[in-house]
């Protein structure tokens, strides 16, 4: 169904911007040659694709366009999966749609969508790059959630964790201290206090305050074999 | 351009990433519940774009790296040569240290506290930002199993908030598999409302409800990300194949070492040691 | 040539069981030279080798100088240098030591290497690592860190030294630099951290150099370096061959740690 998006999330933070050193001049970031260390101009800039270290093979920029499909306005719906099954490492931008038909359609699509519990696996071509994204419902409003393509995630077995044994005893213990400590998702209970505590920062600064250099405070990891007894403690402390 | 046989491509586009990318540390430091402390290390999650693509000089076909330059020098900074400065005014501004910058929340530059567990069924996913995994540091393995274990079972996340850099992030720790990662989350302020998306009253007619569900069982089906990395990637790949035989690929000239920074927390130590060296000198 | 027969008990130990690399100057040492990493052909049968693989997959058969009449063989070779590997040929990925390359750019000399070698010995000191250093025969020195354990990698050495570099070159930054670019060194001092790979060799202590003077690679005390650098005394680096046979008599092998002095990298 043809939809209009809406972004869904704005960011407002305290910009800072990085300086050179020498003579205090804002630095750009800027794409150099690795072998020849200066900046390199745009019409120098060539992409390739990597066969092995050192050996590329020259794609065109215009040849990469023509593989891509003409921007189309339709989001094409091809499957539908349990919202569950998503794991949020997939989901990049997230935008709200809003219906270009009769609310009818949109409505009844975001209850059934609401009471099954799904969200719709979509493809769709914007600025001549192709997306792939869930269509999910809130309440009753439809998203759409770009999600990454699997081989941009990387996956948690390439970290090579070692599988380290753990005693029903600690699995209970840690168990019960989570149920403890476990608090209903209340996101408005947070606030960036940073944000307040770096304009505080800079108006000290801007008036020739001196700044109060703090450590940051660094704990002492547990070792394996005093696990155990941390999480009695901890239990203890909260129960 | 120099051509030599032409290699095979390669059948999966992700190969060439190799171990290194999921080594790189961001920030080290520890991850704490109550009193278990867990040393960590946060590595990415992601790498999005690339695919396998690099931008290249057309002159000599070397990669382009992305780096810090100063525009009136026209060269690029070294790490050691970079400041950071806020602008009070265009043009003037305030220098701003790291240790300035750590000393504004000491508490949460270098510790990720749990303060409570939330179940993951409770969380809109419109609040999650970016991922990260956490990577356990030597000595903090077994207390990260035990964490990601029991987190697993129970389907909860920890939520904490924690400075890195310039920032401050509400962060879920979860967990994935047998790892832990740590999504950072959007604040409450942050998301736009949707009130006025959908102007109309929301008149929910049950027939339409019914007929979209019947549509969407008979689309059901298990949530399979490869699928369309697959579709994507044989796009590409077989443009390139035709490439591959049309033409040979080019060779890069011999670049020394990427200039990265070593990892975080042996720079850290290492500071620390030449500070005291310096002392007694 | 004598020197090497007369050497040989001290030299011997830090080639044994290595793959050498022969620098060859057939035409003498104003001429061309040329390295050699595959052992000739026509060697005597007696000749202890070791077949290794190279980063191509190919294998290759190497020359290991064990003993005395292979180590006058491989002179006679015309092969004035020897140039060895931080691992043994049995276990190519498993180095011995981590080494710090110090060498001097243009305007910079060795006193400026003694400089960061001093430095760099009381960072390590810090961190409980005993180092060694050694000249090079030729303008700079070179510190190594024993470590002697089986579960040392050239990932771990190099990363370690890597940021080691970088870190000296953050708090001393007029006097050091890691990067190779020949117009970033010039009055300072290049500390090639990424000589601690298995490809790459470094000259041999004691090995002489092919230089006009014939300097030797000599490894020095701290103490000996501390004050040749207060004197500001750059001839005292230049080690000729009859010096460094005389020395060997009364200090023996100074170097002698690298080989046994068992460390581990902290914070990796």
């Amino acid at each position: 169904m043809p939809v209009k998006l809406h972004t869904a999330v704005k960011e407002e933070r305290i910009q800072f911007h990085l300086l050179h050193s020498r003579d205090r001049i804002k630095l750009k970031q800027q794409l150099v040659c690795s072998y020849e260390k200066v900046s390199v101009p745009v019409e120098e800039q060539t992409r390739g694709f990597q066969l092995e270290k050192g050996k590329y093979l020259i794609v065109d920029s215009s040849e990469l366009e023509l593989a891509e499909p003409e921007d189309s306005r339709v989001i094409e719906v091809h499957e539908f999966v349990k919202t569950a099954q998503i794991d949020p490492v997939f989901l990049e931008r997230v935008y709200y749609l809003e219906p270009d038909i009769p609310a009818k359609a949109y409505n009844g699509l975001a209850s059934a969508m609401s009471e099954m519990d799904v969200a719709g696996i979509c493809t769709w071509t914007m600025r001549k790059r192709s997306y792939v994204g869930a269509l999910k419902v809130s309440g009753h409003v439809l998203r759409l959630n770009t999600l990454r393509y699997a081989d941009e995630v990387i996956p948690a077995d390439s970290l090579e964790l070692k599988n380290i044994p753990l005693s029903e005893k600690e699995l209970k213990i840690g168990h019960d201290l989570i149920n403890q400590l476990t608090a209903p998702f209340q996101p408005q209970k947070f606030e960036n206090e940073h944000q307040k505590k770096l304009h505080v920062l800079i108006d000290k600064k801007a008036r020739g305050e001196k700044i109060a250099i703090l450590r940051p405070r660094r704990l002492k990891p547990t070792a394996s074999n005093k696990l155990l007894e941390a999480l009695e403690a901890s239990l203890k402390k909260v129960a | 351009m120099k051509g030599t046989r032409s290699a095979p491509l390669p059948s999966k586009l992700s190969a060439n990433r190799g171990k290194d990318t999921a080594e790189q540390g961001i920030w080290s430091g520890t991850v704490s519940f109550s009193l278990v402390a867990i040393p960590v290390r946060l590595v990415r999650a992601v790498e999005p774009d690339r695919v396998s693509f690099r931008m290249l000089h057309s002159r000599d076909y070397s990669p382009l790296l992305r780096r810090m330059v100063c525009p009136e020098e026209e060269k690029i900074v070294p790490a050691e040569e970079i400041i950071r400065g806020y602008e009070i005014t265009p043009g003037k501004y305030l220098l701003i240290t790291d240790e300035e910058l750590e000393s504004v929340s000491p508490e949460r530059s270098r510790t990720i506290e749990i303060i409570e567990f939330i179940d993951m069924k409770d969380v809109d996913s419109i609040y999650y930002d970016h991922p990260y995994y956490l990577v356990p540091l030597k000595g903090g393995e077994k207390s990260y199993s035990l964490l990601a274990e029991v987190m697993r079972r129970a389907d909860k996340a920890g939520l904490a908030k924690f400075v890195l850099g310039e920032r401050e992030y509400l962060v879920a720790v979860k967990s994935t598999g047998s790892a832990l990662s740590l999504i950072t989350l959007h604040y409450c302020d942050e998301i736009l409302g949707d009130e006025d998306i959908v102007p109309e009253e929301a008149r929910i007619e049950p027939e339409e409800t019914s007929r979209m569900k019947r549509i969407i069982k008979g689309m059901i089906s298990d949530f399979n990300p490869d699928k369309y990395a697959d579709k994507r990637r044989e796009k590409i790949l077989t443009l390139l194949k035709k490439k591959a035989r049309e033409t040979a690929p080019v060779e890069a000239p011999e670049v020394e070492e990427e200039e990265g920074e070593g990892p975080a927390d042996l720079i850290a130590m290492l500071q620390k040691s030449m500070r005291k060296v310096k002392k007694n000198r | 040539m004598d020197y090497y027969r007369r050497i040989s008990p001290f030299i011997l130990p830090h080639l044994k069981d290595r793959a050498l690399t022969l620098k060859r100057y057939p035409n003498g040492v104003d001429e061309e030279y040329f390295y050699e990493k595959r052992c000739p052909s026509n060697r005597p049968a007696w000749i202890k080798t070791a077949r290794i693989t190279r980063d191509e997959g190919e294998q290759m058969t190497v020359c290991l100088v064990n003993d005395l009449d292979t180590l006058i063989w491989v002179e006679n070779l015309a092969s004035l240098e020897l140039h060895v590997p931080l691992a043994k040929a049995a276990f190519p990925e498993t180095p011995d030591s981590m080494v710090f390359d110090l060498d001097p750019g243009d305007s910079a000399d060795v006193l400026d290497c003694a400089r960061v070698a001093l430095i760099l010995r009381d960072l390590l000191l810090e961190l409980r690592l005993a180092s060694y250093v050694k000249t090079s025969g030729r303008k700079g020195l070179h510190v190594y860190v024993p470590l002697n354990r089986r579960d040392a990698t050239f990932e771990d050495t190099k990363k370690f030294s890597k940021s080691v570099s970088e870190v000296l070159q953050r708090n001393y930054p007029d006097l050091v630099t890691v990067k190779m670019a020949k117009e970033l060194r010039t009055r300072k001092v290049f500390i090639n951290w990424s000589q601690n790979d298995h490809s790459k060799t470094m000259i041999c202590v004691y090995s002489l150099r092919a230089q006009d003077k014939p300097t030797v690679s000599f490894p020095l005390s701290w103490e000996e370096l501390e004050d040749s650098a207060s004197r500001r005394d750059s001839g005292r680096f230049d080690i000729l061959h009859s010096e460094a046979l005389r020395r060997v008599e009364k200090e023996g092998n100074l170097f002698q740690e690298v080989l046994v002095k068992k460390q581990k990298l902290p914070y990796l």
